[in-house]
């Protein structure tokens, strides 16, 4: 029988306990954004910091005074705005990396160190750009023919009701289409969860098992009979996220018209953190399902919350082994480090491979080979 | 004060039976007018046309098959053969100048970008009988005519050949029938859901103006042009519908087969609109003008609970400050109509009746602009008739400005479009914003149709019309400004005034004021404008040769320069530059002030010294009309604080407010908070976009 506990509270303290995963999509999220928007504030400066009609925006939030600015913005540097959303792109690119990372340290207590979230995020790349591809497709089959039903039944009812009947008529078509979408994104979770499971365990030729489509019917399985409660948590936490954003959103544009911006921006990156904090509990409780119904365990087992000191990274066993490289001598001759010389940050050596204790598919770990070199 | 709308028919209904058994013709007040509160025993206008309609209404296939009554009154001058007939209904045809404007140019409202045209967007109407006493059976004599574009598809326009001319002086009625389909709205009419709108729904012949007839097809930005006469309309439709029309209500019947047969009586009035509901509710209420009480009679849709309340009292103060602006509203009725959410017949004027323009929720003051706006139609449009097709300014564009100034005085200058506890924005604002989108495309004057796009016309006629007359109203001040509209307004009511008939007015009360100077000359008689309804015009012998409020009309509206001053330079230097370290004060302050539009106007340049002390120079570039810039240099122990152009910020027209001062120290929030709200934008756009990883 499989070990049942709150996967709430537990995803919880999962994302707390490796704090680095969230801290880092944060510091990632808002150092695009606040880079990228450089550009755009040289322009704002230069058109607003010596200007007396800038007033109207200092005391109080004029919004004329604003569409004058992006009026003249557009005049002046018109792609300002446009370049802005270069940041969007790369912070999927690092998200691609950090959301594999973050879950294997979930899964394996590892550090949340930036290099740990990135070797081993890297290591899980292409199989999420495929997971999202086919979440993508998923998506398109499932929600593009629900879309359409309720642009269908919205315009029935847009035909015979107006106001708020027409709101209250259309909602539960809305509200059908985002617990839908709500469903799909929890199985695909799930999904990319067993993958970072199934990352740990070699195939017969040595080989990290890389193979997405083996995790499709264990994810399924796992939502299937955890629908409820892994529903729900996903559910709440996502409307969660967004009422908190709703919230220190609405505190922070009643903020607007003071003469200072760092109340402002503070309860903005509340919400916003908030927001990303929790789409990483939820990963946390997804990872929680994923260890209550490990992968390709034809026994249940239960996970031991066995934690180890942070030194001690439990790194896929094909981390290790005669493929690592050694490492290299220092340097003799000097009593500190070169400064000038680049470092890396080298993980620890990893402790000696766990037995693998789930599967009998697992037992044949030998010859793995490092993710760089696949 | 509210009162019952049943009382107020029923007194209307009683006033009419009276109307009908007093052999004088008067009502029992002593009034000859039903529909005005016309102070003398004669007509507001000169009444050109009477229609008499009877419609029954199809509120399931959305027709109208009718019969009308017109008289036409020639008074010309000059016999007449040819009569135009407006067939606006036919402009909602996929062939149509108006379909193909709005496809390839975009439209006021709906854009109809796609490649198709939808069946439920097919309007038409069809005359399928005309003839006239003493003329005979003329059906066979209509023939499409496109004046605009010579398109040959397009069937908004019909021309009628007499066989034998009119005299001068002698009148015609024409008696035809016709049927409507209208379309699911466009714009301005037609249907959505069971909301009814007819608005230009009827042959409507066109005005003989200036020498020729004036009678243009429909486009995708114009609006209408009428003649001024009666208008006793009948509408029979299903007895749960509520209706709401021009004129007032005159009689209620119920029919046998259920339905019901509602009549209206306007009079000085050029057009007639109804709209018709199951869904309505009714709010009425007074207010009592110069003239004499008016009811308001607010239609509402059920589904906007306040709405009732918030179109009365926004109409009921813009009554007031028209009134006591710009002159009394001499009709005795003006009814609100509520349509349907996107139905495209928001915020539009027709004689004694607007709709307004709201939703369930409207935290702003949208609600009581668009019906303000459109309030404000029924002097700039409705009495004040320009053509709306060749001078769209003179309607949209004044109408834009007193809008701004009314509501700014009942809804505050700076609050009078949102007004939220952290934010702000006027309606001067928005003006403004619509101005700069397109400053320079089109001048004001040109006709309607005419205009590089819709989104230029909009800017052009609306935005820029409303800032060159808030500029112009801090050349010649605020009274003057106001006296010149009322004069405007109570000189031309009820007549077809043309864009040179309003600049002069204003001239002539500029310089009357000593606001501006100008100089006289003598008037031939040709020149002398007719006498006008009881409204006479001055029977002066001068006329106005030129102003100097000329040079800034021929800029703002006979042309398209773009005005737009910047203070350049800015610096404090020591004096003695050449004694470094010396305790020596004495600073060389300089000011640089750039002309970068072509358009030239005086400026008036502030700026302030570390000391306090404040010194305003003037510069006109028109003294020196090649020079593109002006440099101001002091020799005083202070240094340069700020330096605006503007500094009462009266030159609204300027197209670039930022770059019209300049501080020495920086103020770094204004920037940061705008960059704040982008960052935190960005953010929320990534993590969104996280949702698909």
């Amino acid at each position: 029988m499989a070990r049942r506990r709150s996967i709430l509270w537990s995803g919880l303290q999962l994302v707390l306990k490796a704090p680095g995963a969230l801290l880092w999509a944060y510091a990632l999220n808002l150092g695009l954004a606040i880079l990228f928007s450089l550009r755009l504030h040289a322009q704002l400066a230069a058109i607003l910091d010596h200007s007396l009609a800038a007033e109207r925006l200092n005391t109080a939030f004029d919004i004329g005074t604003m569409i004058g600015v992006v009026h003249r913005l557009n005049y002046m540097a018109p792609s300002t705005g446009a370049t802005s959303y270069i940041g969007l792109p790369l912070y999927l690119l690092g998200y691609f990396i950090l959301v594999p990372g973050a879950l294997f340290c979930y899964r394996s207590d590892a550090p949340s160190r930036l290099s740990i979230l990135a070797s081993s995020g890297l290591s899980y790349f292409w199989r999420f750009v495929r997971i999202t591809l086919l979440t993508g497709i998923v998506a398109a089959i499932v929600l593009v023919p629900l879309s359409m039903l309720q642009a269908a039944w919205s315009s029935q009812v847009d035909d015979n009701f107006v106001g708020v009947a027409a709101l209250e008529r259309q909602l539960p078509g809305i509200a059908i289409l985002f617990l839908v979408a709500a469903l799909l994104r929890l199985y695909f979770d799930l999904v990319e969860v067993y993958t970072v499971q199934l990352g740990d365990q070699l195939r017969e030729d040595g080989k990290p098992d890389r193979r997405v489509r083996r995790v499709l019917l264990p994810a399924l399985r796992t939502l299937w009979h955890n629908l409820g409660r892994a529903y729900f948590s996903f559910v709440a936490l996502t409307l969660l996220g967004f009422a908190a954003l709703l919230g220190t959103g609405y505190l922070a544009m009643h903020m607007l018209a003071q003469p200072r911006v760092w109340p402002m921006f503070l309860l903005a990156q509340a919400g916003l953190l908030s927001m990303i904090a929790t789409r990483f509990w939820q990963r946390g409780a997804e990872t929680i399902l994923a260890f209550d119904y490990p992968l390709l365990s034809p026994e249940p087992f239960v996970v031991e919350p066995e934690l180890e000191p942070a030194t001690e990274v439990d790194l896929p066993t094909h981390f290790a082994g005669d493929a690592q490289p050694d490492p290299e001598p220092a340097a003799p001759s000097l009593e500190e480090p070169d400064p000038a010389v680049f470092h890396h940050e080298i993980p620890p050596p990893p402790p000696a491979p766990k037995p693998a204790p789930q599967s009998e598919e697992a037992e044949p770990r030998k010859g793995p080979v490092p993710w760089w070199m696949e | 004060m509210l009162h019952s709308s049943p009382i107020f028919i029923l007194m209307l209904v009683l006033a009419t039976s009276a109307l009908a058994q007093t052999p004088s013709g008067k009502t029992p007040d002593g009034k000859t007018s039903l529909a005005t509160n016309a102070p003398q025993d004669q007509p507001l206008s000169t009444r050109v046309v009477a229609y008499n309609i009877n419609a029954h209404i199809d509120v399931k296939k959305k027709t109208v098959d009718a019969t009308e009554t017109l008289t036409y009154k020639n008074l010309t001058g000059q016999p007449l053969t040819t009569f135009p007939f407006h067939l606006y209904l036919n402009a909602f045809q996929a062939d149509s100048t108006f379909t193909s404007e709005t496809h390839f140019g975009g439209g006021i409202r709906a854009s109809d970008a796609a490649n198709d045209y939808p069946a439920k967007n097919v309007g038409s109407i069809a005359i399928s009988h005309l003839e006239a006493d003493g003329y005979g059976d003329l059906t066979e004599s209509l023939r499409f005519v496109a004046p605009d574009d010579n398109n040959a598809n397009d069937k908004t326009v019909a021309e009628l050949q007499l066989p034998k001319p009119l005299a001068a002086g002698a009148s015609i009625t024409f008696r035809m029938s016709f049927h409507d389909q209208f379309p699911e709205s466009v714009a301005r009419n037609g249907y959505k859901r069971d909301f009814l709108m007819g608005g230009q729904w009827f042959p409507k012949i066109g005005v003989f103006w200036q020498g020729k007839w004036n009678c243009h097809q429909y486009h995708s930005t114009t609006e209408f042009f009428s003649n001024f006469g009666t208008f006793n309309v009948a509408l029979t439709l299903p007895k749960n519908y509520t209706v709401g029309a021009s004129g007032v209500p005159t009689g209620d019947h119920l029919n046998a087969d259920g339905t019901r047969t509602l009549s209206f009586y306007g009079e000085d009035i050029h057009d007639f609109a109804w709209a018709a509901s199951p869904h309505f509710t009714v709010t009425n209420g007074t207010f009592l003008s110069s003239m004499g009480p008016v009811q308001i009679r607010v239609l509402a849709l059920e589904s906007h609970p306040d709405a009732g309340r918030r179109y009365l009292e926004i109409i009921r103060a813009s009554m007031k400050q028209f009134d006591t602006r710009y002159g009394p509203y001499p009709y005795k009725i003006l009814t609100v109509i509520d349509p349907e959410p996107d139905s495209e017949m928001e915020g539009m004027e027709y004689p004694t009746l607007i709709t307004g323009g709201t939703s369930w929720f409207d935290p702003t003051y949208i609600t009581e602009i668009t019906a303000e706006h459109e309030f404000g139609h029924e002097y700039w449009y409705g009495m004040v008739a320009s053509n709306e097709f060749e001078d769209a300014w003179l309607d949209e564009g004044i109408n834009s400005y007193t809008e701004v100034e009314v509501t700014a005085a009942i809804l505050g200058r700076e609050t009078n479009f949102v007004r939220f506890p952290w934010a702000n924005l006027s309606d001067a604002a928005q003006q403004y914003a619509s101005y700069i989108d397109m400053p320079d495309y089109d001048p004001v004057t040109r006709n309607a149709w005419q205009f590089r796009n819709a989104a230029s016309y909009g800017g052009i006629t609306y935005g820029k019309t409303a800032v060159l007359l808030e500029t112009l109203e801090g050349i010649i001040g605020k009274d003057t400004m106001d006296e010149a509209l009322q004069t405007y307004f109570m000189r031309y009511r009820f007549t077809h005034p043309t864009a040179e008939d309003f600049l002069r007015t204003i001239e002539e009360v500029a310089i009357k004021r000593g606001r501006a100077t100008g100089n006289y000359g003598k008037q031939s008689p040709s020149q002398m404008p007719a006498l006008r309804g009881i409204f006479p015009l001055p029977n002066s012998p001068q006329i106005l040769l030129g102003s100097s409020l000329r040079p800034y009309f021929n800029q703002a509206i006979y042309g398209t320069a773009v005005l737009d001053y910047a203070v350049e330079v800015v610096s404090s230097d020591p004096a003695k530059w050449w004694l470094s370290g010396s305790k020596d004060k004495s600073m060389r302050d300089t000011v640089t002030v750039r002309r970068i539009g072509d358009f030239m106007l005086p400026v008036i340049l502030e700026v302030v010294f570390s000391d306090g002390t404040r010194v305003r120079e003037h510069w006109d570039p028109a003294s020196t009309p090649n020079d593109r810039w002006k440099t101001f240099i002091y020799l005083r122990d202070a240094k340069i604080v700020s330096a605006e152009i503007d500094p009462d910020h009266t030159v609204q027209l300027d197209a670039s407010r930022f770059n019209n001062s300049r501080t020495i120290a920086a103020n770094p929030v204004p920037a940061r908070k705008l960059t704040n709200l982008w960052t935190s934008w960005l953010q929320l756009a990534s993590q969104l976009a996280g949702w698909f990883v």
